[in-house]
């Protein structure tokens, strides 16, 4: 893609989004708003118990209760379905076989151990109380500390530990590093579990037809091809019989990016049943089943000289991975990205990490926006550190060692190419608007300022990819330009609130010389989308799919300018379009219409005797281009009471590049969004187990998310591109939520004048803080 | 369970059914009456996303009763605008500014925002803020929705006036 095909009108603005006539208007339609004919309804019986075995299931009194049409155990499931295991064959990594509802074993609190099909939700919740489950409760265990201690019941009996992982990697001569060091600096982050949270949970409508050997469903869901292959192999059943659609899809944030057990489950209970059921989880099952994320403790090591240069970095990395793995994402990917993405944007020489994956009785890790987050926390919380105890302005030690521009392209230790990393300048914009702010607040206040600096792969180079070892997958889009002129674009996203409605129609109106309005995006139906496991995932949207579809719709282009030519006796690059007129530039008496074009490109029997392939259609496949981090320096500032702990938030500054923007406004939400995700994390939010592993936070009551009058108005400020390609786009998806934890633990840590290394910061371990750094 | 008969007037029609005791008015407005646009997102009254105006005041439509709604007048999100092919200002007003991303918890905040200006007709940040505390989004960090409100209530102060 070059700077001449995406020009600069509509590409750039931020242009109302296609999709909110329909959602401020209650259209929308989310799974739960489907009714399909003689629809019955399902409810999970989930275990109360962390780890138990399961002795006996009795269903006969529930199979009795009027309306309820079956209860479907572990046993029926497994017997119909094959086993479940991560498809990729890791080194040290452990793969355990499970169904997609419990059999022997149960291994959370709120796993799935039977299924009650009936008229309706609330019968079948009816129903599910009378299920009898004899349980053998097992000893649990509730973390990764315990899972690693020698006596802990391997939750899996084919794995037999409760390590599922353990691997060591060296980057660079990390002992001569440490060996040079004048100072070492050491701590131990401990970084919470805690939930994705999408206002809208999972829920699936699937629907077997048994004549036709047809499988649909309508699933929530941000890869519609990964559940519609998954479930191919589950069940046995053809991918091409296999229909998955994802309606309106109310946020996933990661979440919606595995194949679930309980979307396995239902349509097994739709297969054996031959009829269409329904299930929509409630907020209890999100919260206790859905998964959860970013629950690692980081210990880690920085390697300095006396003057702040950094010679090398150790880590020793534990995921508490929960129970079962999620199809079909191997857990190694996430502490590979962790590892990959420790040196940020700095020069490290020399990088160690230890990384274990321990099984415990929880639910399932998931991937949750930038699962590599923990690296920004220890990383810039540790330069912190090391500033306060070598005695340089923190701001300082970071422009020491943040990689220059002039020094790119540059391979971190790590394996990734670093390019356009705008990091410093980012930093150095940052720090002005803070600058004066006082450090101490009216009637007592602590106040303090924090500085995180992001370099996000969003979705970086290809040897990113390589580095943590996805494959590197190009992404597709199909083009068609209908018989009246009007383009119908056909993407493999599944957008669920990123509005690639809006942005990719933009990009193709652009492309092609029409109206917005003449754009149409078509996703989410597995019958008609082009084959990409991931969807919407990992930031791919705004450089790969909008690359896709400027691919494609540039080939659009030049058929139609082609038969434009002919039709008009110029050559193709004579001629442009405008708001769908076709003419020869400086000449007005020579014109056509794409809408003509079409026509004859469809119907008229001489272009379609004369062309090798009729009609008006493209399509592309978009490689992974070089660059792809969107970098930025957030500042945070603090306001502490320190007779209650409690911590506001009166100010809060991104500086963003992401090269150039498709829509600032949708870019500027995504930005908003991710911060607060990370404000919630670094401040409230908590999946919280007790030491026996009962789940403790199964309400929004529990679950604390932040309220509009929690977090202040995010001030973004965007640096220009610079000597950018017109067509580097970069994601913004993740960055905010990876950034914000650690710029909020820097502005408490600087407030308080102590060491912050555990999430979540509430008032009585900030009242801690306090006491420790007073005592 | 026992069926009671209600009659509810519901964006201007009013009609009768009968309902089990334990129906919500949110089961009932979404099953019964086909109202989807009202969504279920934590069925305990925290995230505001069910949100209806019950005789005019906002009330949470999955903890109240469809037998509690008898004698009463819903309005719901499908009720707000008063032509079916055209926003309400608000709804303008907040598409302008991109208030929100995946739209599960917009008809909950369109309602609750309509309450506050129905009652404040140019209310400061501050109150757009608190009066939206009690419905979460999880996409937006807030600020678009509630610089939506804060246009919505220039324009419409400004037509009254």
């Amino acid at each position: 893609v070059t700077a001449a095909e995406v020009r600069d009108e509509l590409v750039g603005a931020s242009v109302p989004r296609v999709e909110d006539a329909r959602l401020l208007s209650g259209r929308g339609r989310y799974v739960d708003d489907l009714r399909l004919p003689g629809m019955l309804h399902a409810a999970f019986v989930r275990s109360p118990y962390p780890h138990a075995r399961v002795v006996a299931v009795s269903v006969e009194q529930a199979r009795t209760l009027a309306g309820v049409e079956a209860v479907i155990t572990g046993a029926d499931v497994a017997a119909a379905t094959a086993p479940l295991r991560i498809p990729d064959d890791i080194p040290n990594y452990a793969r355990p076989t499970f169904h997609a509802l419990a059999t022997d074993k149960v291994r959370h609190v709120g796993d799935p151990v039977a299924i009650v099909v009936a008229s309706s939700r609330a019968v079948a919740e009816d129903a599910a109380e009378l299920v009898e489950v004899a349980y053998e409760p097992l000893a649990a265990v509730p973390s990764a500390e315990s899972g690693l201690g020698p006596s802990s019941a391997p939750l899996f009996d084919d794995v037999g530990s409760n390590v599922l992982y353990r691997d060591r990697f060296a980057h660079g001569d990390v002992d001569a590093a440490f060996a040079a060091a004048d100072r070492l600096v050491r701590a131990t982050f401990v970084q919470q579990r805690v939930a994705n949270v999408p206002m809208e949970g999972r829920g699936v409508v699937a629907d077997f037809d048994p004549l036709a050997g047809e499988l649909t469903v309508f699933a929530s869901t941000q890869s519609p091809h990964a559940i519609r292959f998954l479930l191919s192999l589950a069940l046995g059943h053809p991918v091409s019989r296999i229909r998955v659609v994802a309606p309106n899809v109310g946020g996933g944030f990661g979440q919606k990016i595995p194949t679930h057990r309980e979307e396995i489950a239902v349509a097994t209970a739709s297969k054996l049943l031959a009829k269409p059921i329904k299930w929509v989880e409630d907020r209890l099952e999100n919260l206790v089943a859905a998964g959860h994320a970013r629950e690692e403790t980081v210990e880690a090591e920085l390697a300095l000289r006396q003057d702040g240069t950094i010679l090398g970095l150790r880590a020793r990395i534990t995921l508490d991975h929960g129970a079962y793995p999620v199809l079909p994402i191997p857990a190694p990917a996430y502490t590979n990205a962790i590892r990959v993405m420790l040196p940020g944007g700095y020069r490290v020489p020399a990088v160690a990490v230890e990384a274990t994956i321990v099984a415990t009785n929880k639910a399932s890790y998931v991937p949750y926006r930038g699962p590599w987050a923990v690296e920004c926390l220890v990383r810039e919380a540790l330069l912190d550190v090391a500033a306060h105890e070598l005695g340089i302005d923190r701001l300082d030690l970071r422009r020491r060692n943040l990689i220059t521009e002039a020094e790119q392209p540059v391979r971190l230790v790590t394996g990734p190419t670093i390019e356009r990393v705008s990091a410093l300048r980012t930093l150095e914009r940052a720090a002005e608007p803070v600058a004066d702010e006082p450090t101490a607040g009216d009637g007592g206040m602590l106040r303090g300022v924090g500085f995180a600096v992001l370099v996000s792969p969003e979705p970086g180079p290809p040897d990113y990819n390589t580095a943590v070892g996805f494959g590197e997958t190009p992404e597709p889009a199909r083009a068609r330009l209908e018989p009246d002129g009007r383009l119908t674009l056909v993407t493999a996203q599944a957008p669920h609130g990123q509005g690639h409605e809006t942005t990719l129609a933009q990009l193709a109106a652009q492309t092609l010389g029409v109206r917005l309005d003449d754009v149409r995006v078509v996703h989410g139906d597995t019958r008609v989308t082009p084959f990409h496991l991931l969807g919407t995932a990992s930031s791919r949207a705004a450089s790969m799919a909008s690359g896709a579809v400027v691919l494609a719709v540039g080939r659009l282009r030049e058929k139609v300018l082609r038969l434009a030519g002919d039709e008009l006796g110029a050559a193709p690059d004579e001629l442009e379009i405008v708001d769908g007129d076709i003419r020869v530039a400086g000449d007005s008496e020579r014109a056509t219409t794409l809408a003509a074009v079409a026509a004859s490109a469809y119907f008229g029997p001489g272009v379609r005797a004369a062309e090798s392939e009729p009609g008006l259609q493209a399509a592309a496949d978009f490689a992974q281009p070089q660059g792809g981090w969107s970098v930025a320096t957030h500042a945070c500032v603090v306001e502490i009471d320190g007779d209650t702990g409690q911590v506001r938030i009166p100010r809060y500054v991104v500086v963003q590049d992401c090269g150039r923007m498709v829509n600032p406004a949708i870019v500027d939400g995504q930005i908003r969004g991710g911060v607060v995700q990370g404000i919630g994390a670094a401040l409230l939010e908590h999946a919280a187990y007790d030491a026996e592993g009962q789940f403790l936070a199964g309400t929004f009551m529990d679950y604390l998310l932040p309220t509009a009058s929690d977090v202040p108005p995010i001030e973004v400020e965007h640096l220009p591109p610079e000597g950018a390609d017109d067509a580097d786009f970069r994601g913004v998806g993740q960055g905010g939520a990876v950034a914000a934890p650690a710029a909020v633990v820097n502005a408490v840590a600087d407030a308080l004048g102590a060491t912050v290394t555990e999430l979540p910061l509430t008032p009585p371990r900030i009242l801690a803080l306090l006491d420790r750094a007073s005592g | 369970m026992s069926d009671h008969s209600i009659s509810v007037g519901v964006n201007g029609s009013a009609g009768s059914a009968v309902v089990e005791a334990r129906t919500s008015l949110a089961t009932f407005l979404r099953d019964d009456l086909g109202l989807t646009g009202t969504h279920l997102a934590c069925e305990h009254g925290v995230c505001g996303a069910c949100t209806v105006l019950l005789d005019g005041e906002p009330a949470r439509s999955c903890l109240v009763l469809a037998v509690q709604a008898d004698g009463s007048d819903v309005m719901t999100i499908e009720g707000l605008a008063e032509e079916p092919d055209r926003l309400h200002p608000l709804q303008e007003a907040l598409r302008e500014t991109h208030a929100f991303q995946c739209g599960f918890c917009t008809p909950g905040f369109v309602i609750s925002a309509l309450a506050l200006l129905r009652e404040q007709p140019r209310p400061s940040e501050a109150d757009v803020r608190e009066a939206l505390s009690g419905n979460l989004c999880r996409c937006t960090g807030y600020e678009s929705i509630v610089r939506g409100v804060l246009l919505a209530a220039e324009r419409l102060d400004e037509r009254a006036g």
